[in-house]
C-alpha cells in the first residue's frame, strides 16, 4: 500500500511541476512529432508510387506513426536529471530520504510517458479517421506483444539513461555521452529509417547491440513487420539480455559512483 | 555525556582524489592527455562521541572538513577509513530504517519543489515517510506554529523569502520527527530576525522532542545561542572538543574592559593607555584590552583613578577568539 501511495505522490508532484511549464511540454511534444514527420515526408517522396526496400508509402506512414508513439513511450531523460543532481549537489537530500532516488526517476518517466504518449495516441487516432493508410489492422495478440516489448524497451532505455547520468560521478561530460548515444541511435534504433533500409552490416550491428531493441523491434511488432515465432522470440530474447546488461551496469555504476561521491556537489 | 552515544566517530577519515588542471587551453589539453591527481585529506582521524539531546556545533573555516564530516555521519559519503555509528546504525549501510531516524537540512541545497507551494513537498514526504494522516496533521500544525509560518503554505516556493524557505525546509525535514538532525549552515544568508527565529525553533524542538542536533555554521551567534559543545575542525583535524566558554578562557589571553566615563571631557586616550591597550575611544565610551589575570586589578585601579560611570569586563568577541585560535594552532586548547 505504501508503495502505491509513494508512487502516486511522486507522479502527482511530477505532473504538478509539468503544469508549471506548459509551453515546454508543447515544445517537447512538437519535437516528438516533428522528427518522425520529417523522416516520413522524405521517405514518402522517395518511395513515390513504388517501394523502397519493400516499403511502400503506406508502410512508411504506419512505421513512422509507430516510431512517434513508441519513442515517446520508451524515451528516458534521466541522464540529464542525474547529471544535474550529482554536479549541483541535488542528490544529497535525495540520498538522505528513505527512498532510492531511482524511484523518483521511474515516477517521472511514468508521468512524462502517460502525458505525451496519450496526446500522440489521440493525434494518431484523429489521423487514422482522416487518413486510412495509418490505420493498423492490429489484433489483441499483437497489441499485447507490443505492450510487452514497449515495457522492456522503456526499462532498458531507462537503465541506459540512468547509467549514463551516473557517469557524472566521474566526468563532467555525462550528458555529452548521452548526446552521442542519441546521435547513434537516430540511425541504429530506427528513428530515421526502418532498419531494413540500412546497409546490412549496420543493420546487423543494430540487431546484435541494444539499438534495435530500444525502438525498431517494438515498432515492427506493432506494424506487423516481424514474421514468425522465431523472429518474435529472438527479438524478446535480445531485449531481455540487454535489459539485464544495462540493469547490471546501472547497479555497478550506482554502487561505485556513490563511493566516489563527495568531491563534487554542495 | 550519556553512556550510550547517539553518534560515535572513531578515527574517521575522508580523502578525495582531485584532478589537477593548469589554467588555459594548454592546461586543459595536458589534463586530457596526462591527467594528474592530488589527494585532498578532507577529514583526518577524527574521533568524538555525542549523546542524546545534545546540540553540537562544528566550527571551522571554509574547507575545514565540517560538511564532509556531517555528510559521513548522515550516510551520504563513504569514509576512507575509520568507523561511524549513528543512532544504532552504520550510516552507509543503514538503509531506509536509518534514514527515517535522521533529518538532513542543507542551507544551500533544498528539497522543496521550487515551482510548487511547500505544501506539495510536505505531501510528498508524508507518502515517502509513510506517515498516518493523524501524525501528518498534528506534526505539521506543531511545526507551523513553532516556526511562526502563516500564509506561505500555498505560495510557490520560488516566491518565498529566504527565511520563509528555510522555515518550510525545516517543516519538510522534520515531519517524520527524527531524533537526529544534521543541519549544514541552516541560517545561511538569512536576516537577523529569521536567524533568531530558526535558533529559537531549534531549541524549542530539542526541548520538546529530545532531539540531538549537529550543525555547522559560519554565524557565531548560532553557535553561542544553540550549542552547549563545539567541535573545532581545521584542515580536516579535530582541534578542540568541548564547551565554548572553556575554549574562550584557554585561547583568549586577554579580557576587555568596557568603560563609560563620567564627568566632563577630561580623560584622554593617553591617560587610558597607561592601564592597557586602547581598542577604541569615543568619549564617553572606551574599550581597553588587558591580560586576563590583570583584569580585576586593572579595573580596581581604573575605578580609583578615573571618573567612571560604568565598567564591565568581557571576553573578546567570539569571532576574534576563533580567528586567534586558528592562527595560533590551538596551543593551549586541548582537543
Amino acid at each position: 500500500m505504501s508503495w502505491a501511495r509513494r508512487y502516486s505522490a511522486l507522479i502527482r508532484t511530477a505532473w504538478l511541476v509539468d503544469l508549471q511549464y506548459r509551453a515546454s511540454i508543447v515544445l517537447w511534444l512538437l519535437w516528438g512529432v516533428t522528427e518522425p514527420a520529417i523522416a516520413l515526408g522524405i521517405w514518402w517522396a522517395i518511395a513515390g508510387s513504388g517501394t523502397v526496400g519493400g516499403y511502400a508509402r503506406a508502410d512508411f506512414a504506419r512505421y513512422f506513426f509507430g516510431v512517434m508513439l513508441i519513442n515517446q513511450l520508451t524515451i528516458a531523460w534521466d541522464s540529464w536529471y542525474l547529471d544535474r543532481w550529482i554536479r549541483e549537489g541535488e542528490l544529497n537530500f535525495r540520498l538522505a530520504r528513505p527512498l532510492h532516488p531511482a524511484h523518483e526517476a521511474v515516477a517521472d518517466n511514468i508521468a512524462y510517458k502517460a502525458r505525451t504518449a496519450s496526446v500522440i495516441l489521440i493525434v494518431w487516432l484523429v489521423a487514422a479517421v482522416l487518413w486510412p493508410v495509418v490505420r493498423l489492422p492490429a489484433t489483441p495478440g499483437r497489441l499485447a506483444l507490443t505492450a510487452v516489448a514497449v515495457v522492456l524497451a522503456a526499462g532498458m532505455r531507462f537503465f541506459i539513461s540512468f547509467t549514463t547520468g551516473l557517469l557524472a560521478f566521474w566526468t563532467t561530460r555525462a550528458t555529452a555521452i548521452m548526446e552521442l548515444h542519441a546521435g547513434v541511435s537516430l540511425f541504429l534504433a530506427g528513428r530515421i529509417a526502418p532498419l531494413a533500409l540500412l546497409p546490412p552490416a549496420m543493420a546487423s550491428v543494430a540487431g546484435v547491440l541494444w539499438f534495435r531493441s530500444m525502438l525498431a523491434f517494438p515498432v515492427d511488432l506493432l506494424t506487423g513487420s516481424v514474421h514468425g515465432v522465431d523472429a518474435v522470440l529472438r527479438g524478446f530474447g535480445t531485449q531481455l539480455v540487454w535489459l539485464a546488461f544495462w540493469a547490471a551496469a546501472c547497479r555497478v555504476a550506482w554502487t561505485r559512483g556513490l563511493r566516489r561521491y563527495g568531491a563534487v556537489g554542495g | 555525556m550519556a553512556e550510550t552515544p547517539l553518534v560515535a566517530a572513531e578515527r574517521l577519515s575522508k580523502t578525495f582524489q582531485v584532478k589537477v588542471r593548469d589554467p588555459g587551453i594548454g592546461g586543459a589539453v595536458r589534463a586530457l592527455l596526462r591527467p594528474r591527481y592530488r589527494q585532498v585529506h578532507a577529514v583526518r582521524d577524527v574521533t568524538f562521541r555525542i549523546g542524546p539531546g545534545e546540540i553540537v556545533a562544528f566550527l571551522g573555516p571554509n574547507g575545514a572538513g565540517k560538511t564532509t564530516t556531517l555528510k559521513m555521519l548522515a550516510g551520504l559519503l563513504y569514509p576512507t577509513s575509520g568507523r561511524v555509528h549513528v543512532a544504532g546504525f552504520d550510516p552507509w549501510n543503514g538503509g531506509p530504517a536509518f534514514k527515517r531516524r535522521i533529518a538532513l537540512v542543507l542551507g544551500n541545497r533544498q528539497q522543496l519543489v521550487w515551482d510548487l507551494p511547500p505544501e506539495e513537498t510536505y505531501q510528498l514526504n508524508r507518502a515517502i515517510y509513510d506517515l498516518t494522516d493523524a501524525d501528518y496533521r498534528s506534526r505539521l500544525e506543531e511545526l507551523v506554529i513553532l516556526l511562526g509560518l502563516g500564509e506561505v503554505r500555498d505560495k510557490p516556493v520560488r516566491q518565498l523569502s529566504l527565511g520563509e524557505r528555510m522555515k518550510c525546509e525545516l517543516v519538510a525535514s522534520l515531519l517524520h520527527q527524527p531524533p537526529l538532525l544534521f543541519l549544514d549552515e541552516p541560517t545561511l544568508g538569512l536576516d537577523v530576525t529569521a536567524q533568531e527565529a530558526i535558533r529559537r525553533f531549534l531549541i524549542e524542538y530539542r526541548d520538546r522532542h529530545g532531539a540531538t542536533v549537529l550543525l555547522t555554521s559560519h554565524y557565531m551567534q548560532d553557535v553561542t545561542a544553540l550549542a552547549s559543545r563545539v567541535l573545532m575542525i581545521n584542515q580536516g583535524r579535530l582541534l578542540y572538543d568541548g564547551a565554548l566558554d572553556v575554549l574562550v578562557a584557554r585561547i583568549a589571553r586577554v579580557k576587555r574592559i568596557e568603560l563609560v566615563l563620567g564627568g566632563a571631557d577630561g580623560v584622554t586616550k593617553d591617560a587610558l593607555a597607561a592601564f592597557g591597550e586602547v581598542k577604541s575611544f569615543h568619549f564617553p565610551n572606551a574599550v581597553l584590552e588587558v591580560r586576563r589575570e590583570d583584569a580585576p586589578a586593572t579595573s580596581a585601579r581604573l575605578l580609583a583613578a578615573l571618573p567612571i560611570a560604568d565598567l564591565s569586563i568581557e571576553d573578546p568577541p567570539i569571532e576574534e577568539v576563533i580567528r586567534q585560535a586558528f592562527a595560533q594552532g590551538f596551543e593551549g586548547a586541548d582537543a
